[in-house]
């Protein structure tokens, strides 16, 4: 199991950090984000535009944590996606490879290609806006764990949706991400939507990671219930998109189309 | 008596309500070469697809090495392999990257030496730190069957093995099959359009039609009794 496990990881390590393009592919966008987002804020506050102090802060932590979602959810699509493209599925699946070792392998390289596409971006934002991420404590683990979770709940349901139904489901890879963002709160408080837009937001997790970051930046103050509501949430989705995903497998194998898939 | 190593027994698959593979048995003794002949559409590749796993019946049973496919998958899957010009390796990695990335699939302990050894005996040394997506239709062919060869399978699958190849090449291929299959005494299952191909290296033909095995036998009997000369009279003759 493990030596399986393994070659894949190599595998998509080597697609993945082979070549220094696609190495800079992984980092440029959150240390972008930090750039674009820590100058805007930084603007607001010498111009006097905001009335809190903890701004810079608040908002260069949203952006990472909401960047960890999106590059958990990227690094485990496009590490799928790359089996489809490579016309590989069928070597794949002919080998001993067991559909939980794949569903492992995809959440350690997701894992590995989000915390090397954000530390350039975290050090970033400590040289230029003498920011520290670390404020937020163990809290950071916890929700580090949990935006990542997220990321790979809505990897497996779109991996799953591309393998069963086709390429024209590729486009969710980059658009679904960008359909949950509104209703995340990753820049503003739930109460701020309208009221019916905050009843869809309370069905997702991410919008008590953000309350909850927010409570402790600016109260400096926990809400365990609302951790209590994440855990409970995150678990309850990615139980779901895994089974979803090994039903696809499964379907999948029932239609005839894991031979010769591929662009 | 041989041993079996592949049993089919009354095999179905249904796609969309229409029949594509309509109730099939045959077997595959050991050490031998057989070539499975159908025109396009027969339900060739769905019948390799369920050979490997990849397919799920629709009803009926495959009964590989002596073990239920159903229920012992990955432990068939370790000794079986496949070759098709149709389906590729990764693109982005180089020859030997992909070789090693298999071979641990296939849990292979000193792989460095055995991937050593096939590509030198596949006298593909030039093409080992080639990216293979880079490789030409032959090329990739050749590093295709190197994969297929890596875990000394017992019983190798191959789908047109020599399409995309030049005549030279085509034979050597084919030689080198014939003599891996008598050194590791495996089985070998073939598919292709190349009728001289497959009356110069199977001893037995499963003739699908259609869905349905219309002739299943040792070839050389089987011409005889439908009195051909050739493969290709006999599956011509089929219409």
């Amino acid at each position: 199991m493990i030596g399986r496990i393994l070659a894949l990881i190599i595998r998509y390590k080597t697609i993945s950090f082979g070549s220094f393009p696609r190495l800079l592919s992984i980092f440029y966008w959150p240390s972008v984000q930090i750039l674009f987002w820590g100058f805007f804020s930084n603007f607001l506050i010498e111009n006097n535009s905001t009335p809190f102090i903890g701004i810079l802060s608040i908002i260069l932590s949203a952006v990472v944590l909401w960047d960890i979602l999106f590059r958990g959810q990227l690094g485990l699509t496009m590490s799928f996606l790359e089996e489809i493209w490579s016309r590989n599925l069928t070597n794949l699946f002919i080998t001993p490879l067991r559909e939980y070792e794949l569903v492992l392998s995809l959440i350690i390289i997701s894992s590995l290609r989000t915390l090397i596409g954000l530390t350039p971006a975290i050090f970033m934002a400590n040289f230029f806006f003498n920011f520290h991420l670390f404020e937020l404590g163990f809290y950071l683990i916890f929700f580090f764990f949990n935006l990542i979770a997220i990321g790979w709940s809505i990897g497996f349901i779109v991996s799953g949706l591309v393998l069963r139904y086709g390429h024209s489901f590729e486009e969710l890879a980059w658009a679904i991400i960008f359909i949950l963002l509104p209703f995340s709160c990753v820049y503003y408080p739930l109460d701020s939507l309208p009221l019916i837009m905050q009843k869809i937001a309370q069905i997702f997790p991410p919008v008590y990671v953000f309350e909850s970051m927010r409570k402790i930046l600016i109260d400096n103050q926990i809400d365990f219930q609302q951790l209590h509501k994440i855990v409970i949430l995150n678990s309850s989705y990615l139980i779901f998109s895994i089974l979803f995903f090994l039903k696809m497998i499964k379907s999948s194998r029932n239609e005839g189309l894991l031979i010769n898939q591929g662009e | 008596m041989k041993n079996c190593v592949v049993k089919v027994s009354n095999l179905v698959k249904i796609f969309d309500k229409r029949k594509i593979i309509k109730n099939i048995s045959f077997d595959v003794s050991e050490n031998s070469v057989v070539g499975i002949l159908g025109k396009n559409g027969a339900g060739k590749t769905t019948l390799l697809g369920m050979l490997m796993g990849l397919i799920l019946p629709s009803s009926g049973k495959i009964e590989i090495l002596g073990e239920d496919l159903n229920i012992k998958k990955n432990e068939i899957l370790k000794k079986i392999n496949f070759q098709s010009p149709y389906v590729d390796l990764p693109k982005k990695m180089t020859v030997e990257q992909n070789l090693y990335f298999y071979s641990r699939l296939y849990g292979i302990k000193n792989f460095k030496d055995i991937v050593n050894d096939l590509v030198d005996k596949l006298k593909m040394k030039d093409l080992i730190n080639k990216s293979y997506g880079s490789l030409s239709a032959g090329q990739k062919t050749k590093v295709n069957l190197c994969k297929a060869l890596i875990n000394n399978p017992k019983l190798l699958l191959l789908d047109e093995p020599t399409a995309s190849l030049d005549p030279e090449t085509s034979i050597f291929i084919r030689e080198f099959l014939l003599k891996f299959q008598k050194k590791n005494n495996s089985s070998i299952l073939i598919t292709s359009h190349n009728l001289d191909e497959i009356q110069s290296i199977c001893s037995k033909i499963i003739l699908l039609k259609f869905g349905t095995v219309v002739s299943d036998g040792n070839l050389n009997e089987i011409l005889k009794t439908k009195n051909y000369s050739t493969l290709q009279d006999f599956f011509l003759g089929q219409g």
